[in-house]
């Protein structure tokens, strides 16, 4: 039917998308190493009704063509990522990454995701695990008679045994590095998956090549700024408006011809 | 028959056509970098035997609003808006080259500096291509400096400039894909007095209220050709019955 419909129609959907993505930032304001998502917009094909340049005569041409764009589509959903604020919290499993870098978890089906969220506990095992119960990789296991533990900027996870006075290393964190993190696949759960986008994985120590160190006893916020959201919700639901508008004025002139001819 | 039907009707046709251009603008009201189309309506005089009394309206292209957006601090490094007048140049579909407005820059996988809609950034020397990184910073003029990965920040260096050009206006044509190009076909020259903000991303021009406006005129307009078209079919109907026997 009508380009003038089909035009504002997309502009309908994108705004809602855009709606979709903001809404999910607040819903995660407290959600912990939670990074903010945003829509990404683009002008989708135009349609060529006459080409610029083609001839109007034999010596003359037309100087602007004429097209006819037919909407706009979100090409991306992306995440931002900006290191969110450092919350001082008292639980010892409780990692913060201060920098680039994830932790890598083993999930139940063997695959490895990776996730900034850092609140850690134990299992059954004495293994530490997220707060869905998936290993932290490479597996890090506390001694039942454990009284303290301790885990450096650099990984060194250490812990004093009972009845000894010094602290004994019992393993080290690794973190991972993409090329593009944005390009990470979000899977729920804090928990992100390698995608082609992403890049391979690289390895490494925290505090070196480039890798963020680890915080003990602090958790990384959500980096999503609520004020920016109320904003971006304002011009979506504005430009929602203006789109449905259009839709009821094209219509307007639509049955004004079926009504009058 | 009496033609004024017809001059009606392609009006309408018309109008209608501009409400799909003005829709469009408004669909991307949220669209970074978009500039707004604009169009007008021109007289095309009918030729024939007899007097040219008939013309009629043809929706023209006037090109796009060059205007500027608004810019909007998002601290994302690579984020980028062109200040004042301007544009990036980027690698079309065809892997020619082609400007754009939309300073939302990613990088792949392979470290190649893409825009959102996928086509990669063109520097002084092709395709930007950045390497492993802990830090990029994108300056004034477009040059591109990183902290290689693994390296500290007394390593700063620069490894590539993004081309920026200023072509005048009138030369610039946007294509079906959204992209602009100069009409000639040919290259623009870089310009070195583009200025790019980085953490920063620039709106669409698109205006509301005037759309709205817009929006108005032109269904106001349509109202008036529907309603020469029923004025049509009401003088037929007179002269039927006054000509019919009996």
């Amino acid at each position: 039917m009508n380009p003038a419909l089909w035009a504002a129609k997309t502009g309908l959907d994108a705004q809602q998308t855009r709606m979709t993505v903001v809404s999910h930032n607040l819903a995660n304001v407290n959600t912990t190493g939670f990074k903010r998502g945003r829509a990404v917009f683009e002008d989708l094909l135009y349609q060529n009704i006459r080409q610029v340049g083609s001839q109007t005569s034999q010596d003359t041409q037309y100087p602007t063509g004429m097209h006819l764009g037919t909407g706009v589509r979100v090409v991306a959903t992306e995440k931002i990522y900006q290191q969110g604020s450092l919350v001082e919290s008292t639980e010892p499993l409780d990692l913060a990454i201060e920098g680039r870098g994830f932790f890598q978890i083993l999930l139940p089906d063997g695959t490895i995701a990776y996730t900034r969220a850092g609140e850690f506990q134990l299992d059954s095992q004495g293994q530490v695990v997220t707060a869905s119960g998936y290993a932290l990789q490479p597996p890090i296991n506390i001694p039942p008679d454990a009284t303290s533990i301790s885990m450096g900027r650099d990984g060194t996870v250490s812990a004093v045994l009972a009845g000894a006075s010094t602290p004994t290393q019992i393993g080290t964190l690794q973190l991972v590095d993409f090329i593009n993190p944005a390009g990470l696949q979000p899977k729920g759960e804090n928990l992100l998956l390698e995608s082609a986008a992403s890049g391979a994985p690289q390895v490494g120590t925290p505090g070196l090549n480039g890798l963020g160190s680890l915080l003990q006893g602090e958790l990384e916020a959500s980096n999503v700024n609520v004020a920016q959201e109320l904003v971006d919700m304002i011009e979506t639901q504005r430009a929602y408006e203006m789109n449905s508008k259009a839709i009821a004025t094209t219509d307007q002139m639509l049955q004004y011809i079926t009504n009058n001819l | 028959m009496d033609k004024m039907l017809y001059v009606a009707m392609t009006g309408a046709k018309q109008v209608m056509q501009a409400q799909g251009i003005n829709n469009h603008n408004i669909a991307n009201a949220n669209t970074t970098g978009f500039r707004a189309d604009l169009h007008g309506f021109g007289s095309f005089p009918i030729y024939g035997d007899g007097y040219p009394t008939r013309v009629n309206a043809v929706v023209e292209d006037n090109g796009f609003d060059a205007g500027v957006g608004t810019l909007a601090t998002t601290g994302r490094d690579l984020d980028v808006a062109v200040m004042g007048s301007g544009w990036i140049a980027v690698q079309d579909a065809n892997g020619k080259e082609a400007y754009t407005r939309m300073g939302n820059l990613q990088l792949t996988e392979s470290g190649l500096l893409q825009t959102a809609g996928g086509h990669p950034v063109l520097g002084d020397g092709g395709a930007v291509s950045i390497p492993p990184i802990n830090e990029i910073a994108i300056g004034g003029d477009g040059t591109i400096s990183v902290v290689p990965q693994g390296l500290g920040p007394e390593t700063v260096s620069t490894v590539a400039r993004i081309k920026l050009v200023d072509p005048d206006r009138s030369t610039l044509v946007k294509g079906n894909d959204g992209l602009f190009r100069l009409k000639s076909g040919a290259t623009a020259p870089a310009s070195t007095d583009v200025r790019l903000v980085a953490g920063t991303l620039e709106s669409s021009n698109v205006n509301l209220p005037q759309a709205l406006i817009s929006m108005i005129e032109l269904s106001r307009m349509f109202d008036l050709e529907v309603r020469a078209m029923t004025t049509a079919e009401q003088t037929e109907a007179v002269a039927t019955k006054l000509l019919s026997v009996a």
